[in-house]
């Protein structure tokens, strides 16, 4: 077996414990400074595509995926290891839950998974009007805003953010991505809020993110 | 038949005039009244009057009792946000630690009123419909429960690495839920339906289902002074199926509309009533004739079975709904007819 489908197991059965040790006793060996590039991202990637592609994941077995992974980033930052060295930094990008939604967890779980891809991740919170996340993305120079809502009426909010995007003339220079739980039951919500685009889990956030920041980029050389 | 005799006679795999039609029409009735959803919600004749306007409108053979899990937790302590067409959510969960449950008293069933407006909506509408049209109450199984007073974050994170603290909670949880559902009994519910978050295969995994849910469950079920009617939470159910048969107290099972009901009827046997329809969300964007062709569709593959029931899965049917395609659904088990005649 190998180390991906050893950690793979781990998450599967749920046993964070296990999964850290799993990667202590690799790191020793290998060094700290690879763990992310050599065991996690490739771990990651493969859970996220066969494994969530397939729908057969539980909450717990994601949670424990960015539970294993926040360990992983708090022990390199505890060492002073540079997680740049493994990863060029990506973004700046913005994330929230959209106005009257308090659905933490998902858009927790996102942050983690694309903190983990490099990103540099900037983290509203609950609750944040459309105004908000379009400042903040100018302020920062974010090119991705990742709009999280888990009931119908929330989601139906994210328009704004659609309106307050196109009224700065911030089209296709801002991408929007929107997620969590009603965007998984109902598949023509993405369009009707005017998203560009989503993911039915947080491992395929950082894929989703990849591409709607090469489209902001494209969009801008093509202006 | 009316719609108490149509369910009974489901229950016991008897003939039917048609079949039974039960979607979960708990917040359409405030659409139907024009009532404010904070006075919906809090005001038990206000949503007694949306029940009535449900029945005399799409005549369903089940009336729903208020289906609002977050005044579960504000009861606990747990601020509301309330929205204009939607149910009121958890703004703030009451605690955030294990460690606060120590100083958590829970609620009283009897005295609290958050509660007593479930139980009084109950009696109000069993006073008016009782002989006619069965009450269902619908609330989360227990482990849910704390999930609305800590949030689904800190209960999961203590499910999973603390056992013996996820115990402690629910033991101070089971005397209440048990004491609560039982007044629901005792006020006219015929039914409790209970999502199963934390036995769903979205959540959890079967190893947490054998080893913390469903013992709770085979606890708390075994003490209920009526019957139960498992519920899908809105996601699929059937690779968790298997895990929740003979459970005390269970009739029936409501499947999502994603799940096989030719195979959940086999993991669950003859004697089981299922429910399968149609999701309560997607079903506002179908035009009436979808509505048809699916139920027509579900019906048809059911024809044999004596024990099923037409629904919704998940929660609500959603608010922007259009009126003609919640007719549609009773008008093509009309049109269909009678069941093992
Ligand atoms: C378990 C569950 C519950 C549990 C716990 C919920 C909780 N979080 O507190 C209980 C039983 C308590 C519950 C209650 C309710 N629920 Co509920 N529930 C679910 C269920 C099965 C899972 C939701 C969940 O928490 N998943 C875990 C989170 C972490 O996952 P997630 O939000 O999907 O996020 C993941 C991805 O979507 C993605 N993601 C998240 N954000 C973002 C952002 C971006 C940009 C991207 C790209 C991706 C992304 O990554 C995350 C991790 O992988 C769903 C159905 C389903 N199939 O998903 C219904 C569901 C969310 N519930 C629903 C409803 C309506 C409710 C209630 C309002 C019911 C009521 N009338 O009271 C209450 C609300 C209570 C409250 N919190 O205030 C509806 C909402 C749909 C709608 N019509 O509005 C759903 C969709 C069911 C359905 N099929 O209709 N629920």
């Amino acid at each position: 077996m190998t180390i991906q489908q050893s950690l793979i197991e781990k998450i599967r059965l749920a046993d964070r414990q296990g999964a850290n040790a799993l990667l202590d006793a690799w790191a020793t060996e290998h060094g700290y400074e690879r763990l992310i590039s050599d065991v996690l991202d490739p771990t990651l990637l493969l859970i996220g595509e066969k494994w969530c592609a397939s729908g057969a994941m539980t909450l717990a077995q994601v949670y424990i995926a960015a539970k294993v992974t926040e360990d992983v980033l708090n022990k390199i930052i505890s060492m002073r290891i540079n997680p740049s060295e493994s990863h060029p930094p990506k973004g700046p990008v913005v994330i929230g839950n959209i106005e009257e939604d308090f659905h933490a967890l998902g858009r927790r779980m996102v942050g983690t998974f694309l903190r983990a891809e490099g990103w540099i991740v900037h983290d509203l919170g609950n609750d944040v009007p459309a105004t908000v996340f379009v400042d903040k993305a100018l302020e920062v120079g974010a090119r991705v805003i990742g709009v999280s809502a888990m009931i119908m009426t929330t989601a139906l909010n994210i328009k704004m953010v659609r309106q307050e995007i196109d009224s700065r003339g911030l089209t296709g220079r801002i991408q929007l991505a929107v997620g969590g739980a009603v965007f998984c039951v109902s598949p023509g919500l993405v369009g009707e809020v005017g998203g560009d685009g989503t993911a039915a889990n947080a491992l395929a956030v950082p894929d989703l993110f990849n591409r709607l920041w090469r489209q902001s980029v494209e969009k801008e050389a093509g202006a | 038949m009316n719609s108490t005799d149509r369910i009974m006679a489901t229950l016991t795999g008897k003939p039917l005039d048609r079949r039974a039609v039960a979607p979960v029409l708990s917040l359409y009735g405030a659409r139907l009244t024009g009532c404010p959803l904070d006075q919906y919600y809090t005001d038990p004749a206000a949503y007694a009057r949306g029940q009535s306007a449900v029945r005399e409108t799409f005549r369903p053979d089940v009336l729903c009792a208020p289906l609002a899990f977050a005044s579960i937790g504000a009861a606990f302590g747990s601020e509301l946000v309330f929205i204009d067409t939607d149910v009121p959510n958890i703004r703030r969960p009451a605690v955030q630690t294990v460690e606060d449950w120590n100083l958590l008293v829970p609620p009283d069933p009897d005295t609290d009123p958050r509660l007593l407006y479930f139980r009084e909506s109950i009696r109000l509408m069993a006073a008016e419909h009782r002989d006619q049209v069965p009450i269902s109450m619908v609330i989360p199984i227990p482990a849910d429960i704390p999930g609305l007073v800590m949030g689904l974050e800190a209960w999961l994170e203590t499910v999973l690495f603390d056992p013996a603290g996820a115990q402690l909670v629910m033991e101070k949880v089971i005397p209440f839920y048990v004491q609560l559902v039982n007044g629901f009994f005792a006020a006219g519910a015929k039914f409790v339906a209970m999502p199963c978050g934390f036995a769903s295969p979205t959540i959890v995994t079967r190893d947490i289902v054998s080893t913390f849910t469903r013992p709770i469950l085979d606890r708390v079920l075994s003490q209920l002074h009526g019957p139960v009617i498992l519920h899908n939470v809105g996601a699929p159910l059937l690779a968790h199926l298997d895990l929740l048969t003979g459970l005390p107290s269970v009739v029936g099972v409501i499947m999502d509309q994603r799940d096989d009901l030719a195979r959940a009827r086999l993991v669950v046997g003859p004697d089981i009533v299922l429910f399968g329809g149609l999701d309560c969300s997607t079903i506002s964007q179908m035009t009436v004739s979808d509505v048809e062709n699916r139920c027509r569709a579900i019906l048809e593959e059911r024809r044999q079975d004596p024990r099923f029931v037409l629904g919704t899965s998940g929660p609500d049917v959603v608010w922007n709904t259009p009126p003609e395609n919640i007719h549609a659904m009773l008008k093509t088990a009309e049109s269909i007819g009678s069941v093992g005649v």
